[in-house]
């Protein structure tokens, strides 16, 4: 067995702390129980952090049109398209799966470039935990365990599993703990809920408003509006707020994922704004927070849509958003480039160029809990390039890094006028609802099936589908064919599906909130019919 | 108090269900270490409950009376059921003997999947050592009974968990 290699997991803000050792066959996790703070417990994704090492579908040589080329070729090319396109028609994105250090660096590389179209294409609704209301304070570890009245809204079980323990604990802990959940699924986290209020599919931040406005009635919210959007009964809502109110210790985490929320900004600080008003901490569970680049994507989208932008760089590890079946916008674009650290299960038109995924590169980042310095686990693939060495080859020179702005808090006077005056797609209608749910297991999850559908026993009969039949899902943008599972965690008139897999993905669409500009991917309606076996 | 059956010196795995949240850590543990093999299956009680099930090392196990091939041994001193992964034919005799279920029918590699209780690693199996709760834990018999001492209380529904 090789030298122990310790880091920090990358794949979420918990910052677990993991071993790998080399045993001359493969790379094996070894579970550091001594530290903190998860004292060698990892999830399913920190535990297919040997998998990403060597799994054989990493990405090990640039790719053009999906067919092997060299790095010398694939720079050539790039600089060609650089070539025929003007300043204002190249697009830089950045996605996660990038160090601090390179962010600066491909920040550095827009401005070499002299393009003012620098976008975060994280567009994941849990990068939006980036937004801090005013006066929230951050919980720490303790306040988790400590808690007597935990108010966890979405699933935050599924987001970061290794939480779930000082949660639990802390609702065991003795008779006047009481946890509190707030879901449109009844989820196995709702299972352990004292008090699980169940709303309307993506209505979670107006349940919160209620909340919050029977926390503080000087909000002057309309808590009888809120709770009929959300399809909730006011005793529930106040029961809420009386356990926030009455416990001494106690605090609130949210989190939000693809296909289940319908703005993931107020999803986010209307669960902030509970705790400032119950005077609780806050935690936004997340996988990353990729700061904003100089335009937002929903301006980037618009641009794409136009056909103003003739080429795009989109540097990220896990998930280039570059597919024109996520986006079709992109399909307006001629020159693509993307950096992957898998090889793209369909064809990707343009250049897809390998890097070396997180664990094989060092830098500083903050985790929801502390600083930390992460240490590369192996050396990179073989074939591979650092982001910082592709940057130089794109410009010719030297790239200076930049700093990049954090965001600045939001004041709640600004939250409740934009809440106030948010709509949301009426829920009913013809179609179903597709909805999205992150199933903690997903190892090396871009590759696993996910081709079951959660299926309301109710709804089945109406369509006439048994539990195991497969039907085929069409939405706007996408079709695939699922294996229904009939339960009733999910609410008559929804469904959903595991969003770790590409194709499933593709049902959802990115929408921007004409209001807000926020750019968000909601539930979408689908059209569900019984298929041919 | 019940015994479990099992030898004192003996560690099993044990699920403690009022800490399982169906996240499937163990078996992405188990798939991380044996190539994409689980060697340990899941069963969904109710939409709110999915636990572990993995193979019980029964002190008379069926499977291994099953297996034509005696590809299946009991080892006495460590207490354990063994399969042969280079012997296996895959003809499934011991998942269908198997009385708990918990040998998946599903053939990996043409093989049936057996959990051998990381006997290759000293700090226990890894499903134990990630469960990202604790719900999952490798202890003796004696360490079952301390943890069982005020747990009866709260068992007066199916789980323990919930009340």
């Amino acid at each position: 067995m090789s030298e122990l290699k310790k880091t920090v997991c990358p794949l979420c803000l918990n910052g677990c702390r993991v071993g790998i050792a080399y045993d001359g066959y493969q790379y094996q996790l070894e579970y550091l129980t001594e530290v903190e703070p998860n004292f060698g417990r990892l999830c399913p994704r920190g535990n297919s952090a040997n998998i990403i090492l060597d799994h054989p579908k990493r990405l090990c040589y640039p790719l053009l049109d999906g067919k092997e080329i060299t790095w010398q070729k694939a720079f050539e090319l790039i600089s060609e398209w650089r070539s025929q396109c003007s300043a204002p028609e190249i697009a830089v994105v950045y996605s996660r799966g990038l160090q601090d250090e390179e962010i600066k660096i491909v920040h550095g590389l827009a401005a070499a470039l002299e393009t003012e179209n620098l976008a975060c294409g994280y567009i994941e609704p849990n990068n939006y935990f980036c937004y801090q209301l005013e006066g929230v304070k951050q919980a720490k570890l303790d306040d988790l365990s400590g808690s007597r009245a935990t108010l966890l809204v979405g699933d935050v079980f599924s987001t970061s599993p290794v939480a779930a323990k000082p949660i639990l604990e802390a609702r065991y802990a003795d008779k006047t703990s009481r946890l509190i959940v707030i879901d449109s699924i009844k989820t196995k986290q709702a299972g352990f809920a004292h008090l699980f209020i169940q709303v309307r599919p993506g209505t979670e931040y107006l349940a919160l408003m209620a909340i919050a406005g029977i926390l503080d009635p000087k909000l002057k919210i309309n808590i009888d509006d809120c709770t009929e959007r959300s399809g909730i009964q006011r005793p529930a809502i106040e029961q809420a707020a009386q356990i926030l109110k009455n416990s001494p210790r106690g605090f609130v985490g949210a989190a939000a994922f693809l296909g289940r929320v319908w703005n993931p900004l107020f999803h986010n600080l209307c669960a902030q704004l509970v705790a400032l008003k119950a005077n609780k901490p806050f935690t936004g569970f997340t996988e990353a927070l990729v700061p904003d680049g100089k335009i937002c994507f929903g301006r980037l989208k618009e641009e794409l849509a136009q056909g103003k932008i003739k080429m795009i760089f989109w540097f990220g590890g896990l998930f280039p958003y570059s597919y024109p079946e996520v986006l079709p916008e992109m399909s307006n674009v001629r020159f693509r480039v993307a950096t992957s650290i898998f090889r793209p299960s369909t064809t990707l038109p343009g250049l897809v160029l390998p890097v070396p995924s997180e664990y094989e590169k060092s830098g500083r980042a903050e985790t929801s809990w502390a600083e930390v310095k992460r240490e590369p686990l192996a050396r990179p693939v073989s074939g591979t390039k650092h982001i910082n060495e592709i940057a130089e080859k794109v410009a010719g020179k030297k790239i200076e890094p930049l700093t990049f702005t954090q965001r600045q808090p939001v004041k709640v006077a600004e939250l409740i006028q934009m809440a106030g005056e948010s709509t949301i797609p009426p829920l009913d209608g013809n179609g179903w609802l597709l909805m999205g749910e992150k199933q903690a297991i997903g190892v090396g999850g871009f590759f696993d099936p996910e081709d079951t559908i959660a299926i309301n026993p109710a709804d089945a009969q109406k369509l006439g589908v048994t539990d195991g039949a497969w039907v085929t899902a069409k939405s706007r943008t996408s079709e695939k064919r699922f294996q229904a599972n009939l339960t009733t965690a999910v609410p008559p008139g929804a469904m959903t599906v595991g969003v770790n897999n590409h194709a499933n993905r593709a049902l959802f669409s990115v929408e921007v909130d004409e209001k807000t500009g926020i750019v968000t991917i909601p539930p979408t309606k689908v059209d569900i019919w019984q298929a041919q076996a | 108090m019940a015994s479990t059956g099992i030898k004192k010196s003996q560690k099993r795995l044990f699920i403690r269900l009022d800490y399982c949240i169906g996240c499937r850590a163990c078996e992405a543990a188990c798939r991380s270490r044996f190539k994409g093999e689980a060697r340990l299956c899941h069963a969904e009680i109710n939409e709110t409950a999915l636990i572990p099930l993995s193979c019980r090392h029964c002190e008379e196990p069926l499977c291994v009376a099953a297996c034509p091939f005696n590809v299946i041994q009991k080892d006495e001193e460590r207490g354990i059921v063994v399969k042969s992964v280079l012997h296996c034919v895959g003809c499934k005799s011991c998942v269908l003997a198997c009385p708990f279920g918990v040998l998946d029918k599903e053939l990996l590699r043409r093989m049936a999947q057996k959990c051998s209780l990381c006997y290759d690693r000293s700090a226990g199996p890894r499903c134990a050592a990630t469960c990202p709760t604790g719900a999952l834990q490798f202890i003796d018999e004696q360490e079952l009974q301390e943890q069982m001492v005020g747990k009866r209380v709260a068992a007066r529904v199916p789980f323990w968990r919930r009340v």
